[in-house]
């Protein structure tokens, strides 16, 4: 989340009542432009957004557990940074992508990762 | 109106199971004719039921594997993806409710290397992951994930036939859930009968119906898990003797009820599927908890139920679903008698309480429940004692060899006009001889699952 960006930069996702505290959505790759899906988290009233797709297995972080800035992958367990997509736990073993979040108000906005934009 | 009836499913057959060259020998699961060791006509029971190891896999195959069995309470799965676990038999099983709101029951061992899918007692989840190495299923048993799948050659992996196994019927009765591995088994209403009539009694007085509190407790028991089920069938017999201490202790006096309580008479009802139900019937049969008693009206309990119910089965008793489902009424306890091998069970047991009941009386049923019948309850360690002493001394060759003894109220079963299907006196084993004429007939009959060998 950064403060005073500019308002029409990246993608408007949601509002901030469309996802409760500690639950994600996922937004389809052709909304954003991106090569994969992109999981929107609230982790305690902050936003983050990462690929959907666990770097393991194919598997919808967005249907993760959310705690501590840490999102866990649903199916095997994989531990993902929601800050910058890094890997925390094994079995998962590769990064996965981040993407800028803006809030403004009540939307939230997202930014797509210029490495990730869909070929 | 209150068993609902769901639709046999062909996901009890699924996936079918890909079997390759897999044939087990003929004669692989020998099968011993038990008429010799059940002798109900006479009242006589073969001591080896409770500790042969050739008869307790009989059992697996023959009594746990066609029969309804006891899983849970629909109130433990309140939202899709809440989940607990228990066994069939020895069977672990995932009950779980699926997106659709529809419970599911699922054998909770992984195909691919057999381990259990889920090692906790209860949650909720998204999927269930094995923890070995990684297969995942959905809400619905579906194999939803495998790491490294590109390793399975293609031509012949065909992840849809790797599902988790699924029971074969599953139904609800009275906020009760139960299922069975047997595609052929009769409906749930058809096992339970006239039986129902007495459960009503405890599970039908709030038109909002029962829930659960305070979790499953649950402990191990040396003994048979046979020898609890049929004394929560037929024996109303041993109160008097094995729980003095304990109804001394919560009579007024001290010295234990007045006579007329202790020499009440009440009636027994079985039936030929090996359910069977005790109670004193008393005019003035009454909850033993004061908060509930004062809480109930007996009169509009009457009215919902019947003068016979209120002064029979609503209150004090026993009671056991064929094959290890038991309950209490008047303290409001459930309970599954899990086999665990031939000298072991375990009991697993919750408190059931209507849905009306202010806190207070919640609290009270509750707390009289546990200082009863829970773990330390001062009469189920009465129970739990003689149980495990009998299994302990069972091996003895001597011992082992001698004929037991069920024959009160021999031949004494009749339609009293009062009470649904066939009764005898308070004081009888009728209930506990169908139970055992219902066992052997099970174990001499081949399974649903035997037809091709």
């Amino acid at each position: 989340m950064s403060e005073g960006a500019v308002v029409d930069e990246g993608v408007m996702v949601a509002q901030i009542d469309d996802i409760p505290d500690g639950e994600a959505i996922k937004i389809d790759a052709a909304v954003l432009g991106t090569a994969d899906d992109v999981a929107v988290f609230n982790d305690g009233g902050e936003f983050f957004a990462l690929d959907d797709t666990c770097s393991h297995e194919k598997a919808s972080l967005s249907e993760g557990y959310i705690e501590d800035g840490v999102i866990e992958c649903p199916l095997h367990a994989g531990k993902f940074c929601l800050r910058n997509g890094e890997v925390l736990s094994m079995p998962a073993s590769v990064d996965v992508a981040c993407h800028r979040v803006i809030v403004t108000g009540s939307a939230i906005r997202v930014v797509p990762n210029p490495e990730r934009l869909a070929s | 109106m209150t068993i609902t009836q769901l639709p046999s499913t062909n996901e009890g057959g699924r996936p079918l199971l890909p079997t390759g060259d897999l044939c087990r020998p003929g004669g692989f699961a020998q099968s011993m004719d038990v008429s010799g060791l059940v002798d109900s006509g006479n009242g006589l029971v073969d001591r080896s039921v409770f500790t042969d190891r050739r008869l307790y896999d009989q059992e697996q195959a023959r009594v746990f594997a066609t029969s309804w069995l006891f899983l849970g309470h629909v109130e433990q799965l309140q939202k899709a993806g809440d989940f607990f676990t228990t066994f069939m038999g020895e069977d672990p099983v995932i009950v779980t409710k699926d997106k659709g709101g529809r419970i599911r029951a699922f054998l909770n061992s992984c195909r691919h290397r057999g381990a259990r899918v889920l090692r906790a007692d209860y949650g909720t989840t998204r999927a269930f992951t094995c923890t070995y190495h990684g297969w995942s299923y959905d809400l619905e048993g579906k194999l939803i994930s495998v790491p490294n799948e590109d390793g399975y050659p293609a031509e012949t992996w065909n992840r849809a036939e790797w599902g988790l196994l699924e029971v074969a019927q599953l139904d609800i009765a009275l906020g009760l859930i139960f299922a069975t591995w047997n595609p052929n088994a009769p409906a749930l209403a058809d096992q339970l009968g006239d039986m129902k009539w007495y459960m009503e009694a405890f599970l039908d007085r709030d038109s909002e119906g029962t829930t659960v509190v305070g979790g499953i407790t649950k402990w191990v028991l040396k003994g048979n898990w046979k020898l609890a089920a049929e004394q929560f069938g037929t024996d109303w017999y041993h109160v008097n003797m094995s729980h003095a201490s304990a109804l001394m202790v919560l009579s007024p006096t001290g010295k234990g009820p007045k006579a007329d309580i202790v020499n009440t008479p009440g009636r027994q009802f079985s039936d030929e599927r090996g359910n069977g139900t005790g109670f004193p019937t008393h005019p003035k049969s009454r909850f033993d908890a004061l908060p509930v008693h004062e809480y109930y009206d007996y009169a509009a309990l009457a009215e919902r139920l019947g003068k016979a119910r209120v002064e029979g089965p609503l209150t004090t008793g026993h009671a056991t679903v064929f094959p290890n489902f038991s309950y209490l009424p008047v303290n409001g306890s459930i309970r599954v008698w899990h086999p665990k091998g031939p000298d072991e069970m375990e009991v697993w047991a919750w408190t059931v309480l209507d849905k009306s009941m202010p806190e207070e009386v919640r609290t009270a049923q509750r707390l009289y429940n546990l200082r009863t019948f829970g773990p330390s309850g001062i009469f189920e360690q009465d129970d739990g004692e003689n149980w495990s002493e009998i299994q302990a001394i069972s091996h003895g060759w001597r011992t082992n060899t001698v004929p037991l003894n069920y024959q009160m109220g021999l031949r004494s079963e009749r339609d009293d006009g009062v009470y649904p299907g066939s009764t005898s006196e308070l004081y009888s084993d009728a209930a506990g001889r169908r139970f055992y004429a219902r066992w052997a007939e099970l174990m001499n009959t081949p399974a649903w699952h035997e037809g091709a060998e």
